[in-house]
């Protein structure tokens, strides 16, 4: 099955699903159009955007012009439209918003998609981040607490480690969930800054 | 050099930036022209610091066999021990999970780079100053963790003093090692002085960091993309006339070298 077919099972024509902040639609006639979901009820003054490159430079910035290197912040920009008739083409335009986020989701939910866990992650990490494999537990919680939970909409499917039991996210009709399958170059950047920062405490010159 | 292959994808690999939103910039404008000429059956790209990651990319690519070039300006750590690792693949040819993967070489060290150093400093120039009375610097990081990344700047001097172009001299600097760009004004005697910037994007780097160790800028500036004004050439600095390019890998003929890694590649590494 391609991700074109995988699309339009999950929605047929005349139906809607979410997929992080955006709200996907299919019209009766089979197009598909994406709206953010703040958007969804007034199509109005909306700019329709129908290039690649356009939805890219949109979803870069947000509302206060800020940088978002992270594509699944949850801050993505209202006022915009993007519809299309082919399904392939309307997988690019969503991967120009959230790339991979959709393929993500249909290699995870065939099983074709193992999460690594986040002790493996930083353990295969060199250069500057070798030492990010060193964190406890705490650190990362603290990575999921302060990085992952507020800054991201993607749900973790990655364990700690591979001991620990993580359950599956399960599809839903109405939504298609924003899975995350390994820990992302923020979280590997904080558990560096935990661990740099527990050694230089632990390593203080002791106050006379 | 055509090339046809809708049944490969090509992937083009990234550094990316999660602070400067322009690093990925050339990256993508070389992906969509060359997915607009169809000679393959898609274009993607990945980054290290951007998405999608390389970790992410697998399951957006449905093709079975894998065109891979590093958007990278030398070899080194990066294409040699992180993106293999990241990707999960081996040597120039391999197989992932049914899939037949093709790396590359990294564009910085195409053959095509150095007409392309000689096109961007020419083109920067006013009308009628003579490049005898020029001297070319192509700048790089420099880093003592990568010798190749130097090795593939001071290559390009040496094939651009070759080729017979006037220009009055034409020397390598770095950000981070000597020679350093920084004290430009004393490894150069000429009138005036080219800067062309061997780096992929008009980033942190080439267009934060560098204006400001040539002092056309006192402090790093916004990034390009959030200014009206890309650059103001050329800049007169005491006594001297200096002229600072955007980065080599902006260069639209980037694109064709892409393709040409991977025409490279079936001439002497497939298997």
């Amino acid at each position: 099955m391609t991700l074109g077919d995988a699309l339009e099972n999950l929605l047929p024509p005349d139906s809607t699903l979410r997929l992080g902040e955006l709200q996907l639609s299919r019209s009766p006639e089979g197009s598909f159009r994406a709206v953010h979901s703040r958007n969804r009820d007034s199509m109005e003054m909306l700019e329709k955007l129908e290039s690649l490159a356009e939805l890219r430079e949109m979803a870069k910035f947000d509302a206060n012009n800020e940088y978002r290197p992270l594509k699944t912040a949850p801050t993505l920009k209202c006022g915009w439209f993007t519809e299309c008739d082919e399904p392939a083409e309307f997988i690019k335009r969503l991967d120009a918003i959230y790339p991979g986020l959709f393929a993500t989701w249909v290699a995870y939910d065939a099983g074709d998609l193992d999460p690594v866990s986040l002790r493996t992650t930083l353990d295969r990490q060199t250069g500057m981040y070798r030492f990010a494999g060193t964190i406890n537990d705490q650190m990362a919680n603290e990575i999921m607490r302060d990085v992952c939970s507020p800054g991201c909409i993607r749900k973790i499917a990655w364990p700690i480690d591979d001991q620990c039991a993580v359950s599956r996210i399960k599809p839903h009709k109405r939504f298609i969930p924003p899975v995350c399958t390994e820990a992302c170059t923020f979280a590997v950047s904080k558990a560096r800054e935990l661990v740099k920062k527990a050694y230089d405490k632990a390593n203080a010159p002791e106050q006379s | 050099m055509p090339i046809s292959k809708p049944d490969s994808a090509l992937l083009i690999l990234g550094h990316g930036s999660t602070e400067n939103p322009d690093s990925s910039h050339p990256s993508w404008e070389h992906a969509d022209k060359i997915a607009a000429t169809g000679q393959f059956g898609s274009v993607h790209c990945a980054f290290w610091k951007e998405e999608p990651s390389f970790r992410q990319i697998w399951p957006m690519i449905e093709e079975d066999e894998v065109y891979i070039v590093p958007n990278f300006i030398s070899e080194g750590y990066f294409t040699r021990e992180v993106l293999p690792r990241e990707l999960e693949i081996e040597g120039h040819n391999c197989e992932r999970k049914g899939k037949l993967i093709h790396y590359c070489d990294p564009v910085g060290i195409h053959s095509k780079m150095t007409d392309l150093l000689i096109k961007r400093a020419k083109e920067i120039l006013d009308p009628g100053v003579e490049l005898s009375e020029t001297t070319l610097i192509i700048v790089g990081h420099g880093t003592n963790l990568n010798k190749k990344s130097v090795e593939a700047i001071k290559d390009q001097v040496a094939a651009i003093r070759e080729s017979g172009e006037p220009f009055g001299n034409v020397i390598d600097a770095y950000m981070e090692e000597a020679p350093f760009i920084a004290d430009w004004k004393t490894l150069t005697d000429s009138p005036t002085v080219i800067v062309v910037p061997f780096f992929i994007a008009d980033a942190l780097h080439s267009y934060q960091d560098i204006p400001v160790l040539l002092g056309i800028e006192s402090e790093p500036t916004e990034a390009a993309s959030q200014r009206d004004i890309f650059r103001q050439n050329p800049y007169t600095i005491m006594g001297r006339t200096l002229y600072y390019s955007s980065a080599i890998g902006t260069d639209p003929s980037l694109a064709e070298v892409i393709v040409d890694q991977v025409a490279y590649f079936d001439e002497h590494y497939r298997s």
